[in-house]
């Protein structure tokens, strides 16, 4: 594939707060309906965004950070969609736990690894950067 | 805040009459004795499980009911395979499984094609909307007022009314590119309604018999009837042998036979 073409990039900053979640789902709609993924790749893609986000609102409203905010970044290649969700949040201890609980916040972080192809997640000093890949064309 | 939540699972837990340990001591005298009650009580042990998980896949169009009964399937699976001396948690062994069953049904639902037919008639429904509320107001409405109009939430209303005319429909003369040149039209690719299946449907005795086999036998009568699938493709699915499928299939329609003829 054409991998060496730059990629086009399309970037969203957002209120890291519960209303705004639906914008990032709207935005990736947008987004991956121009690539060759199915109806259902892109629904899978939104849920996983839509728990990445929920779970930096959490952790936001656990650590008081009012006025954090959520970057969501996505190059467009022509065989996949990565998407950088980078919130400053703060930090995400492990063992702690958000209005979710633990079991929950889990599940859902393995939720996310279900739906996508490739997700990795890196502590910021600011909070947290998850960086997830999803490839075009593929069941 | 955490406290409260801790608390309100515990009471839940409670209420139930469980707790983890517990659980993990079922699953061992399950796995020793295969004893069916016990498998029962697992399941509905972990019923909500399922349901947080279907509530996930809740917005794509398939009643909710559905894929909580497609996820039991997966929960079932799950119960059958788990090792508790594994050292992993069960709910994060059954995940996977039972995402993969909800996933797998909106792949076999050919759902690729209904779901832009629900955005389509949230489509006209958002511009008939927006049509009287601006002769009501006398002003074109703000999107919040169709969504309210419309039952819907102001992320649905926009992404039908940004998509759902992007699907447009497409009449069944229009003709398909082939090869020589005799035009074929899309009506002629239209399959008609199997007669043998809608009269099992209808059949209100069978379905209410089905409803009374236990969640395996259930599926194997679905999978092979309903869904045509082979023995073995049964097997496959659900993770057993295509001999013990014969088997639990004779049994359900030997049951069924039995019910119906209560």
């Amino acid at each position: 594939m054409a991998n060496n073409e730059a990629p086009a990039q399309v970037e969203l900053i957002i209120p890291c707060q519960p209303e705004y979640v639906g914008v990032a789902r709207l935005a990736l709609l947008g987004i991956a309906s121009r690539m060759p993924f199915t109806y259902e790749q892109i629904e899978d893609l939104r849920l996983a965004v839509g728990e990445l986000c929920t779970s930096s609102v959490e952790w936001a409203q656990k650590n008081k950070m009012h006025e954090a905010r959520i970057v969501l970044r996505a190059e467009i290649f022509s065989d996949k969609l990565t998407v950088d969700i980078l919130d400053t949040a703060g930090p995400r201890r492990c063992g702690e736990s958000t209005s979710r609980d633990e079991e929950e916040e889990n599940l859902a972080q393995l939720l996310i690894t279900l739906l996508v192809d490739e997700v990795e997640v890196t502590p910021q000093p600011e909070g947290t950067l998850v960086r997830m890949v999803k490839y075009a064309g593929q069941q | 805040m955490r406290a409260s939540n801790n608390s309100r699972k515990l009471e839940a837990q409670e209420a139930a009459g469980w707790s983890e340990q517990e659980a993990e001591e079922l699953f061992r005298q399950y796995k020793k004795t295969n004893d069916p009650e016990l498998r029962e009580r697992l399941v509905d042990l972990h019923k909500n499980l399922v349901r947080y998980l279907a509530g996930k896949f809740a917005n794509r169009g398939e009643p909710i009911e559905d894929l909580i009964q497609v996820g039991m399937i997966g929960l079932i699976n799950a119960i059958d395979r788990f090792d508790p001396d594994r050292g992993i948690k069960f709910s994060t062994y059954a995940t996977p499984t039972i995402v993969g069953e909800i996933r797998r049904y909106f792949r076999d639902k050919a759902w690729s094609l209904k779901v832009p037919r629900r955005l389509q008639e949230l489509n006209q429904a958002a511009s008939k909307a927006s049509e009287e509320l601006t002769q009501k107001l006398g002003r074109p409405p703000t999107i919040k007022e169709i969504a309210d109009r419309l039952g819907a939430t102001e992320e649905e209303t926009v992404e039908a009314m940004e998509l759902g005319s992007a699907y447009e429909a497409v009449s069944l003369d229009s003709t398909l590119e082939q090869e020589d040149d005799s035009p074929l039209s899309l009506g002629e690719f239209v399959g008609g309604v199997d007669v043998s299946l809608e009269n099992i449907e209808t059949y209100g005795d069978v379905k209410r018999a089905i409803e009374r086999l236990d969640p395996r036998e259930k599926a194997i009568i679905y999978y092979r009837f309903f869904r045509n699938m082979s023995q073995t493709e049964v097997a496959k699915r659900l993770g057993i042998s295509q001999m013990h499928v014969s088997r639990l299939q004779q049994r359900a329609l030997k049951k069924l036979r039995e019910i119906l003829s209560e």
